[in-house]
This record gives C-alpha cells, sequence and structure tokens, in this order.
C-alpha cells in the first residue's frame, strides 16, 4: 500500500515536470547548455603572447639577444621598445601592454665583468594569470641564458654542461596545466545539483501557487504520507536526471577534451547517492519558496558559494574550520572531490571511498530533514491555510494583494 | 499634479520593500553575509603548506638534506614519505597528497660523478591554485641542489666566491608587482568576485520587483499611482532600492578597504562613485532585459544567467584578450565589467581618472539605454500577461 503511494507520487511529479516548462529549463536544457557555454568561456585555457613592452637602457647584443628569447617564449610578446620608464607607463595606463621590462644601463657590462646582471619586471597585477605568464617567461628565459653563460665560465676549469642535478616537473592530472580543465571539473558536478535544487523549488512553488488560489489544497497533489511523498519525489528526480548525469560528467568532458581517465561505471556509481542526497536537499530547502520566481532570488546565489565551498580557487585545507564543516553538509562538495580525483588521476570508486561513503552518509541524513520539513512544516503550513479559508474563503487571495503594495 | 505622482508611486515602491522580507534579506543581510564569507574564506592571502609527498630512493645523506630543506619551506608540507613510485602515485589518486618530489636511485653517486641525474617532481595541476605553489617550492630546492653542487665543484678548483656567485646566477631577475606587492589572493580575488556577488543581487532584485506587477497583473494599478507615467512609476519603485544597495554597497566596500586593507591607491570618492554607478547600471540593465522580454520567467533567467555567467565572462580569472573574441565582446555588456576595470585603474594602480573615462561613461549609459526603450515595457505593463 505505501509502496503504491510512493508510486503514485513518482508519477504525478513526473507529469508535473513534463508539464511545466520553467522546470523543464532547469532540469534539462540548463544542463545541456550551461556546462557548454562555460566550457568555451574558459577553453582557451592558456594566457599566450601576453603584450609587454621593454625599455633597453643598454642597447647590446646581449640585452637585444635577452628580449628576442623572451618574445619567442608561448607566454609573452613584445609589443615594443619604450624610450623611458615615463613612456612605457603611458602605454600600460592605455592598456597598450601588461607588462614592462626594463634592462638597465650596465646590464651587459655587468655580465662582462663577471658580477650580476639585473633585469626588473612591472607586471599588471589584475589578474593572477597575467602575472603568472610573464613571471614564468621571464624565469625561464633568465635560466636558460644564465646556464649557457655558466657552462661559458666553468668549461676551461671543470667538464660539465651548465648544471650537475637536472630537474624535471611532470604535471599531472592536467598535463596542459590549463584552467578550462582545472575549473570545469569542479563546475560540472554543481551544475547538475543547482539546476536540480532549482527545479525541486520551483515545482514546490507552483504547488504552492495552486495551494493559495484553492483555499489551501492541491489539486495536482496525491494523497500521500510524508515519507512516501518524499521519496516518491526522490525517485521521479533520479529517473529523470539519469541522462543529464551521464552528458554532464562524461561527454561534456569529452567534447572540450577535458581530462577524463574516469571510468563511467564509477562515475555513475559516485554519481547515484549524490543525485539521492541532493534531491533530499532540494526538498528540504524548498520549504522557504512561496513563488515559483523567487527561487531565483533564493538559489542561485547559493551557487556561488558553493563552488568556493568545493575548494576550487582556495583549497578546502585552509579553510577554517566553519567553512569546512559548512562544505561538508552539501553533497556537492563530496561529488566534486571524487569525480575530479576520478577524471583527472583516473582514480577508481575504491580510492575515493571517503567522498562516496561521506555521500552515503548524506542520504539518510538529508532524508530524515526532508521527512520532518514535510510532514512538520509543509503539511502544517496546508493545515493552517484550510483552516483559515474555511473562515474567510479570500484571505489567501488578500494577503497576496498586501505583499504587492495594494490595501 | 506631477508632485503627488511621484509621492504616490514612491510610496508603493517603499510599501512593497517592507511588506515581504525576502526583499531585507536579499538587498541587506545576504550580500554583507556573503561578502564576509568570501573575505573570511580567503583572509590568510596566499596558497601555503601544500600538501606533498616524498619519495627517497636514494637514501643518502644528500638526498636526506634535500627532504630536510624541502620541509622547511613555507610553500610545501611533507605529510608522507613513500617508499615507492606507485604508492605515492595511490596516495595522489586518493587525494591524500596534492604531488611528490622523486629523487631517483644513486642520486648523490650519480651526480659526484657527473653523469647528471634528475630529480622529477610529480604536480597535480587538477588544483590549480596549490599546484603553482607547488612548483615554486619543488623548482626552487631543485635549483638548490645543483647550486650547492656547483658552488663546491667551483671552489675545489680554486675559483673566487663573487666568481661563483656571478657565474651560478648570471642573470638577478626582480619581478615589481605594483598593487599587490605580496600577491595576496584575497585582494585578488575579492576585490572582483564580491562587486560581482553584489551586481547579481542587484539584478535578481530588481527583475524580480518589476516581474511581480506583470504575474499579480497589478502593473495597470502601479502605472496609475504614476499618471501612466512609465518613468515616474519605474523612478518610484528602483529609488528606494538604489539607496538600499547604494548604502549596502558603500558598506562592502568599507568592509573591503578599511577592515581587510584591500589597495585602495586613490581618491576614496572615486569608489564611492563607481559602486553607485554600478547599483544604478545594473537596475537599468536588469529593466533593459526586462524591457526587451517582458515576461516575469525569461526576464529574470535572462538575469540571472547573464550575472551568473559574468563572473566567468569578465575577464577575472582567464583574462580577457586570452579569450575568444566573441566571449571577450559579451564581458564588456555587462556593467560590473567596467566596474572591474576602474577597480584596477583606481584602487589597484592608482592611475590617472583620465584613463578611466570611458568606463564610468559605460556606467552612465547603461543606466540611459533602458529609458529608450521604456514604451515596450510600458506596453506590456497595460495588458499583462502571466505564463507561468
Amino acid at each position: 500500500m505505501w509502496f503504491i503511494q510512493v508510486l503514485k507520487v513518482c508519477g504525478r511529479e513526473l507529469l508535473l515536470v513534463f508539464r511545466d516548462e520553467g522546470v523543464v529549463i532547469f532540469f534539462l536544457l540548463l544542463n545541456a547548455v550551461y556546462p557548454v557555454f562555460y566550457a568555451l568561456i574558459y577553453n582557451p585555457e592558456v594566457v599566450r603572447d601576453e603584450r609587454v613592452v621593454v625599455v633597453d637602457d643598454n642597447r647590446t647584443a646581449m640585452s637585444r639577444d635577452f628580449t628576442r628569447r623572451l618574445d619567442a617564449t608561448q607566454e609573452v610578446a613584445i609589443v615594443g621598445y619604450a624610450a623611458n620608464m615615463q613612456e612605457a607607463q603611458e602605454a600600460m595606463h592605455r592598456k597598450a601592454c601588461y607588462g614592462i621590462v626594463y634592462f638597465p644601463r650596465d646590464f651587459a657590462q655587468c655580465v662582462g665583468r663577471g658580477e650580476q646582471a639585473h633585469v626588473s619586471l612591472y607586471c599588471d597585477m589584475s589578474v593572477m594569470m597575467r602575472y603568472k605568464a610573464m613571471f614564468t617567461a621571464l624565469s625561464n628565459v633568465s635560466q636558460a641564458m644564465g646556464n649557457e653563460r655558466l657552462a661559458a665560465v666553468v668549461e676551461p676549469v671543470v667538464s660539465m654542461s651548465g648544471s650537475i642535478v637536472d630537474n624535471r616537473q611532470v604535471p599531472v592530472g592536467n598535463p596542459a596545466m590549463g584552467i578550462a580543465s582545472a575549473v570545469l571539473l569542479f563546475i560540472l558536478p554543481l551544475v547538475l545539483q543547482q539546476s536540480m535544487v532549482l527545479g525541486i523549488a520551483m515545482l514546490h512553488g507552483g504547488s504552492i501557487e495552486r495551494r493559495r488560489r484553492n483555499g489551501g489544497r492541491d489539486p495536482m497533489a496525491v494523497e500521500a504520507s510524508p515519507g512516501a511523498t518524499v521519496i516518491g519525489k526522490m525517485m521521479c528526480h533520479q529517473i529523470i536526471y539519469v541522462l543529464p548525469v551521464i552528458y554532464v560528467l562524461h561527454y561534456v568532458p569529452l567534447m572540450f577534451g577535458f581530462p577524463q581517465y574516469g571510468n563511467l561505471l564509477h562515475i555513475i556509481c559516485l554519481a547515484v547517492p549524490f543525485v539521492i542526497a541532493v534531491s533530499f536537499m532540494g526538498q528540504t530547502l524548498s520549504a522557504v519558496v512561496n513563488e515559483r520566481e523567487s527561487v531565483f532570488l533564493l538559489f542561485v546565489f547559493s551557487s556561488v558559494v558553493f563552488v568556493f565551498l568545493t575548494g576550487v580557487s582556495w583549497p578546502r585545507y585552509l579553510m577554517s574550520r566553519l567553512w569546512r564543516v559548512v562544505g561538508d553538509c552539501v553533497p556537492g562538495t563530496w561529488m566534486v572531490n571524487g569525480y575530479v580525483l576520478m577524471q583527472t588521476n583516473g582514480s577508481t570508486l575504491y580510492q575515493v571511498q571517503h567522498p562516496y561513503w561521506m555521500l552515503w552518509i548524506q542520504v539518510p541524513v538529508m532524508f530524515i530533514l526532508a521527512y520532518l520539513v514535510e510532514r512538520y512544516v509543509n503539511r502544517r503550513r496546508y493545515r493552517s491555510w484550510i483552516a483559515a479559508s474555511e473562515d474567510n474563503p479570500r484571505i489567501l487571495t488578500r494577503i497576496d494583494l498586501a505583499k504587492n503594495g495594494v490595501g | 499634479m506631477i508632485g503627488k505622482y511621484i509621492w504616490n508611486s514612491f510610496k508603493r515602491g517603499c510599501i512593497q520593500l517592507v511588506r515581504r522580507p525576502m526583499y531585507f534579506l536579499l538587498m541587506v543581510i545576504l550580500p554583507i553575509l556573503c561578502c564576509w564569507f568570501l573575505m573570511d574564506l580567503i583572509k590568510d592571502g596566499s596558497v601555503q603548506r601544500v600538501p606533498v609527498g616524498i619519495v627517497d630512493l636514494d637514501n643518502s645523506s644528500l638526498s636526506r638534506q634535500i627532504s630536510r630543506n624541502l620541509n622547511g619551506f613555507q610553500q610545501v608540507n611533507i605529510r608522507h614519505r613513500y617508499n615507492n613510485f606507485a604508492e605515492a602515485r595511490d596516495a595522489v589518486q586518493r587525494g591524500e597528497v596534492l604531488g611528490f618530489f622523486l629523487i631517483p636511485e644513486s642520486l648523490e653517486e650519480d651526480a659526484l660523478g657527473g653523469r647528471q641525474p634528475v630529480v622529477s617532481y610529480y604536480v597535480n595541476y587538477a588544483y590549480y591554485a596549490p599546484a603553482s605553489m607547488q612548483y615554486k617550492g619543488f623548482k626552487t630546492i631543485s635549483l638548490l641542489v645543483n647550486g650547492g653542487i656547483v658552488q663546491a665543484a667551483l671552489r675545489t678548483v680554486g675559483l673566487r666566491n663573487e666568481t661563483i656567485e656571478s657565474a651560478l646566477v648570471p642573470y638577478q631577475t626582480h619581478i615589481h608587482m605594483p598593487g599587490n606587492p605580496f600577491i595576496n589572493y584575497n585582494y585578488y580575488l575579492n576585490g572582483t568576485f564580491v562587486p560581482c556577488f553584489f551586481s547579481l543581487f542587484i539584478l535578481l532584485v530588481t527583475a524580480f520587483s518589476l516581474g511581480i506587477e506583470l504575474k499579480s497583473g497589478l502593473s495597470r494599478q502601479w502605472l496609475r499611482t504614476a499618471g501612466d507615467s512609465m518613468f515616474l512609476a519605474l523612478v518610484g519603485k528602483l529609488v528606494p532600492q538604489t539607496v538600499l544597495f547604494t548604502a549596502v554597497g558603500w558598506f562592502i566596500q568599507w568592509i573591503m578597504y578599511r577592515c581587510y586593507d584591500f589597495p585602495l591607491n586613490c581618491n576614496p570618492w572615486n569608489m564611492l562613485v563607481a559602486m553607485f554607478l554600478l547599483v544604478v547600471a545594473n537596475q537599468s540593465f536588469a529593466l533593459l532585459m526586462y524591457c526587451f522580454v517582458p515576461n516575469f520567467r525569461y526576464g529574470t533567467m535572462l538575469c540571472t544567467l547573464l550575472g551568473m555567467l559574468s563572473f566567468s565572462f569578465t575577464g577575472f580569472s582567464l583574462p580577457q584578450e586570452s579569450m575568444y573574441p566573441w566571449v571577450e565582446a559579451l564581458g564588456f555588456s555587462v556593467p560590473v565589467k567596467y566596474y572591474f576595470l576602474i577597480m584596477v585603474d583606481q584602487a589597484l594602480n592608482g592611475i590617472d581618472l583620465y584613463y578611466s573615462r570611458y568606463y564610468y561613461a559605460a556606467l552612465i549609459g547603461f543606466t540611459i539605454l533602458p529609458m529608450l526603450m521604456s514604451w515596450h515595457l510600458k506596453k506590456e505593463c497595460m495588458n499583462p500577461v502571466y505564463v507561468p
């Protein structure tokens, strides 16, 4: 009997979803389009040919060689020479360049005398990636030239070619070291989470509006116990999200060539508790929604907060305990951290068992919350509305009007 | 007569703000709370002590010295020592460490024998900011190891100390970072993200407060209180919100520049005016969206979408000149981009106001634009249709 109630709720919820254009947009269109658009924004991945101006007070073969090598790097492009620092600064203020390289008057002479030569870089600090590109280019060039110089100095006395111990960086997980590959994988599971919460809340807002029009009763609702309602809705969301999960977590990285070392089966296994927990979370949170459209106001901003809590730009191990605990309570945090490890480093489900178990722990916790909200907040509210409209059938409409500044 | 209309629509706008607690929540509490969230999250300023591992296959005095020195660096924190490569890789895959340093077998022997051994470091670039820090730490230690051995070798053949020093690092580079000399991540990220977050709230609230008139079917009555003038109706509705938002915006700026000491190298009025213009421009932007799409759902959705995407396409993290041209152009379509450029010019770099003139002008331009389009909204307000 209870199970039939669950199925009825699930069937009705499916019907409501596909009858409501707004919810279809959230559940399907948003998942289809948003990740692609987002990926296109970051798709250039790295900074190439950052504009730099040179002020060369030395004007020797050596300073020109240095400049040429700098121009040849991937990161930096020399767009011109300036006569002095004032002129270069003026170019920087006009955004004709974002960095200045300065060779002092005695640059080559210092090297010739066997002293250290100095070269300065002034860079615009508004965007970190610019600074990083210019910094990398300059230190690579100065090291390469330095090694040649060292070899020339020591060759006559010891036989060695520059360095004794070589070093090598092996970028793992994201071999292109690009920003899109690093950021997008964090965003993708969160798109799923937020679209689902928004859609669930909008459905709930629609139901509330129907209740307000019909004296506290929702003609589209199915008579069922609170537990059956919560679980039936969750089943509906689980069914709808099969396609978006596979598309967003598997095909979007495929389309843009982001790291995709994860096993699809393992990713889906990780996503199952995630979708269940998010569905319960959405049902809990939607209690604060009174109109369909207030979901935009109440939930959209939380996406930014949730993105930061996953640790995409500020790592989680550096967060204060408060924010780490808040992050722990969100299913998205665990899903993201498991998913990123799977896709970038080819981790198996066994290796990300910690996030996986945390997601499974969230399932019953979120269920209890959703159940309590449904039973003690929503249902109690509906009963009071029904009682109030029996006394005065127009009371709910009048409250509505008053909120809009009339009366 | 006009005075009465202004007063009436103004009163209506204020009553609406007071009767829905959601407005107070979204205009005052949440913007300040979110601002505090971002500031408090990144208050340390720079990424340090990245958890890493080390694989020492050599176990010589040299290799132990390397790992001791590496642990002394502030960039990295050696959490574990692994016996072999496979163990370290497993730890990276589990997310226990974000990278590791690999010292090959017979490092010391090969180094002294002149066979050029290679130390390698594996950095997980899936976590972007910690990866850059790891790279810095690992690279420095590798160069120091090499430098130490070369120095010892050159000293034994009788070169002078000064010669050795200049031979090791012949080209000394100096990086100057005006405005943010300590590469403080808080200044960089929150100087841009907090205003962008704030504009998202402005867009959402404006869109909602306009749309609710169409939805409730009260838009005709709204126009009537303003004597059927769209302009007066909008002024009455939006000016109370402008006042509240500007006050909150200035409070946020006070938190940024006074409590957290963000760089402010210009006359404070330049930024205060910019904040006021940002508020007005964002309200006008939402209004413009409604003039194009006078429909509650699509109007709000458009504002939401652009508000969310402006975190990305305005070029806070990937600089604008590296983006696809059409994305770069899209960035210039939202007001917060101009606020960002003003912030960089004025607060961060402290250059002449002359260079930011176009950005201020653009923000003012946003305010004028919807006035030309408001007839479309008026037509819709006379015959409101609500599409659920």
